[in-house]
């Protein structure tokens, strides 16, 4: 049997979903946390060994959708006939969320209404009649409290004993011509005043919605006119310094000393092995999973505090602070929720732009997500940022920040590109309450974000890892290569180390198959380089690479860049194509393959570019008789194809639009 | 009048949506803003206004706050 949760946008569904099935998706303080559907079996706790399956939908107004996420909701209860639905009512705002329920009730499905976050409601004193409320809609309406799974079992009961029952509707809308805007709207009207002469019957409020409260003054410091933007970036700047310098690190490195002893253990039981098979194992295949796994501390703490941040209510006040700065490169505040979650991973950061209702909008945003640095490009910054700049804490903030200025620069890129007129566009946002967040739920998160990142070191990495170091050990002939100069590895990549030339100053077939490797997934640009320079893995406690006392200096050497070329190549490395996974997410959000590749090209041309300029203008500033004059005319000319291409793109679109102008002034 | 020019804390019954979307309309149609539906300006901002509409609460922008008379 299948139960559907629905209700209102931020009712609780997914918390409901959560402590019914033992999962652990998603919950956030803002509306439209849940962009699709998730299904799981309720634990038995609640079902006395039936077979239940619970599912849990993105929020949603009505049965008429506004935004894509909305319309999988009406889409679901409509077209697969769930046995019974739980609609989830937040009982802080009943008057707006029974409009929905009745537009449910009206589909003949048993449904039973759940009275959530009745906790919030007692504390504000407001009563609402219970059985009332259930005789007037003509289902059982049970109170409960998602967060502390109260009234849950009482919950699932009646669930199923209301799914053998036949459901009638306490409201029926008129026989209408569905597409009459007038009609719909006055059988709307209708349905409305019949929820409003409910809550009449039922509810009892000591404090009314609109009076000042609690939470706007809070508003009113937060979403201040001057201090809201220096609020944010202070959040921001906190969560990376808390987690990437100041608990993180430390725990990081306790973490690498123990990893140590591993990869030592496991080399001295293989010391009478083949050396060549020892090598493998221990440099290669651990060498390379531990590198990464070492920074799991660093990844951990930032998934702590960005979950305590989208739980405490305060990321749709961040869209409403940065709204009139996105809007001026033709995006919204309705950005600025996927940039932020981007920040853990582009994956979801990229999916939670469904939320975004204009077409072009929501694909400029997919396609710029990828441009903040996610969790998996830390390993990658914090090893740079340790053998050449002394773990220097401005290089990871520099990272950032590029990202954010790369995000507005490719907005206003997009807009020349498509030919954006400035239209009208409305933003309008919910502002939920302020909560405490929740501790033990951000634990969770994190833990499960955290096994996430160890399953991806052990699998994908290690795959890749394993593979690199295959390849560098062996000739075409599949004879035990004598310098890596001469492997299948060096071969394969040194074609690429030609593009990187400009970019590094070098010809180096290693920092080329790292950077390729990197595009399956970030981690592997730390791995790659591990396992690839000889050497290297003895001298960085690989993981973390956070380099043994004073081996930053000879990893610099080995490396053999320069300090500004490594910047570069950093850049590149954070700011080309993201992972697999992320153009994946791309694909599905855009549903276009011209704006997928369009992404592809841009991010290429926007990393490439960036990385030609940091490093030949850094070059001529330092040390210009370093500079390679023909690498950087090489690099000159793939930036100005680049270049050449975009300025062609946006020919094309002002004519394009010239021509709807003058057709229309015809 | 409009929206934008709303004194705070005052409630106002909205007269109509100027509004040519008729997805948008249907949206706040479904939040419970609509004609004769009441509205209340909780604060102004820079970028737009406060509202409490039915029992919760929404920022939006000055675009929108000018579409809505009251
Ligand atoms: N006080 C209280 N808070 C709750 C309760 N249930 C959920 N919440 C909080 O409400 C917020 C929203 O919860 P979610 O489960 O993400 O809501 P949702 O309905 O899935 O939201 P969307 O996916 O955006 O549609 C979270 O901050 C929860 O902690 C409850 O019973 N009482
Ligand atoms: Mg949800």
């Amino acid at each position: 049997m299948r139960i559907a949760l629905t209700g209102n946008p931020n009712s609780g569904k997914t918390t409901m979903y959560n402590a019914l099935t033992g999962s652990n998706e998603k919950v956030g303080n803002w509306a439209g946390v849940t962009v699709s559907k998730k299904e799981q079996k309720i634990k038995n706790a609640y079902c006395n060994n039936q077979e239940l399956i619970a599912v849990d939908l993105p929020g949603a107004y009505s049965m008429s959708p506004f935004t894509s996420e909305e319309s999988i909701t009406s889409t679901y209860v409509k077209k697969e006939n769930p046995d019974v639905i739980i609609n989830i009512v937040d009982a802080t705002n009943l008057s707006r969320s029974l409009f929905f329920t009745t537009q449910l009730l009206e589909l003949g499905i048993p449904m039973v209404v759940a009275l959530n976050k009745s906790d919030i409601n007692s504390k504000k004193e407001t009563t609402i009649n219970v059985a009332e409320l259930s005789k007037q809609l003509g289902c059982p309406v049970i109170e409960t409290i998602s967060t502390s799974k109260q009234g849950l079992n009482e919950l699932i009961q009646a669930a199923t004993k209301q799914s053998t029952q036949k459901q009638t509707a306490p409201f029926h809308q008129k026989e209408i011509d569905l597409t009459n805007k007038n009609e719909v709207e006055n059988a709307d009207r209708e349905r409305f005043s019949f929820v409003n002469d409910i809550v009449k019957k039922v509810e009892h409020r000591k404090i009314q919605t609109k009076d000042k409260n609690i939470n706007d003054k809070i508003d009113a410091i937060l979403t201040n006119k001057w201090l809201g933007i220096p609020i944010f970036a202070v959040v921001m700047y906190l969560v990376f310094e808390i987690s990437q310098v100041w608990i993180g690190t430390p725990i990081a490195d306790w973490l690498v000393a123990y990893l140590e002893m591993f990869q030592a253990w496991v080399g001295d039981l293989l010391a009478n092995a083949n050396p060549l098979l020892s090598a493998l194992l221990v440099d290669g295949i651990i060498g390379g999973v531990i590198a990464v796994i070492g920074f799991l501390p660093l990844v951990m703490v930032m998934y702590f505090l960005i979950a305590l941040l989208e739980d405490c209510g305060y990321m749709s006040r961040v869209a409403v602070v940065l709204d009139p700065i996105f809007k001026k490169v033709g995006l919204s505040g309705k950005s600025v929720i996927p940039f932020v979650i981007s920040i853990g991973c582009a994956v979801p950061g990229i999916m939670a732009s469904r939320t975004i209702r204009n077409e072009r909008e929501r694909r400029a945003t997919a396609m710029l997500a990828p441009f903040m640095p996610c969790g998996a490009k830390i390993p990658v910054i914090s090893l740079f940022a340790g053998a050449f700049f002394n773990n220097a804490g401005w290089v990871s903030t520099l990272m950032y920040f590029t990202g954010i200025v790369l995000i507005f620069l490719g907005a206003l890129l997009i807009n020349k590109i498509t030919g954006y007129k400035a239209r009208k566009s409305f933003f309008i946002i919910e502002l939920p309450d302020y909560k405490i967040p929740s501790l033990w739920q951000a634990f969770k998160s994190m833990c499960n974000r955290g096994w996430a990142y160890i399953v991806k070191a052990a699998t994908i990495i290690l795959l890749c890892n394993t593979a690199v170091q295959i390849m560098q050990t062996f000739t075409w002939s599949f004879t035990v290569a004598e310098t890596a100069d001469a492997s299948i590895l060096a071969t394969i990549a040194t074609p690429f180390s030609y593009l990187l030339f400009p970019i590094v100053g070098v010809l180096s077939w290693q920092l080329a198959a790292a950077a390729v490797t990197g595009f399956i997934a970030k981690e592997n640009v730390v791995g790659t380089l591990a396992v690839c320079f000889v050497g290297l893995e003895n001298l960085i406690d690989t993981e973390e690479l956070v380099l043994m006392q004073g081996a930053g200096q000879e990893v610099a050497g080995i490396i053999a860049i320069t300090k500004i070329a490594a910047l570069a190549y950093l850049m590149f490395n954070l700011y080309t194509p993201p992972c697999f996974a992320a153009i994946g997410a791309m694909r599905s959000e855009m549903k276009s393959s011209k704006w997928v590749w369009g992404g592809i090209g841009l991010q290429f041309g926007v990393g490439y570019t960036v990385a030609y300029f940091v490093y030949t203008i850094g070059t001529l500033f330092t040390a210009p008789e370093t500079l390679n004059t023909v690498g950087a005319l090489v690099g000159l000319f793939i930036v100005a194809i680049f270049v050449i291409t975009i300025s062609v793109l946006i020919k094309n679109a002002n004519k394009k639009v010239k021509e709807e102008y003058a057709l229309t002034s015809k | 009048m409009k929206l934008i020019d709303a004194i705070e804390g005052q409630e106002y019954v909205i007269q109509d949506i100027e509004t040519d979307d008729e997805e948008l309309d249907a949206f706040l149609f479904s939040l419970g803003c609509y004609s004769g539906e009441t509205i209340t300006v909780v604060s102004h901002i820079k970028s737009g206004c406060v509202v409490s509409i039915k029992d919760a609460r929404y920022t939006i922008d000055n675009q929108l706050a000018d579409a809505i008379v009251i």
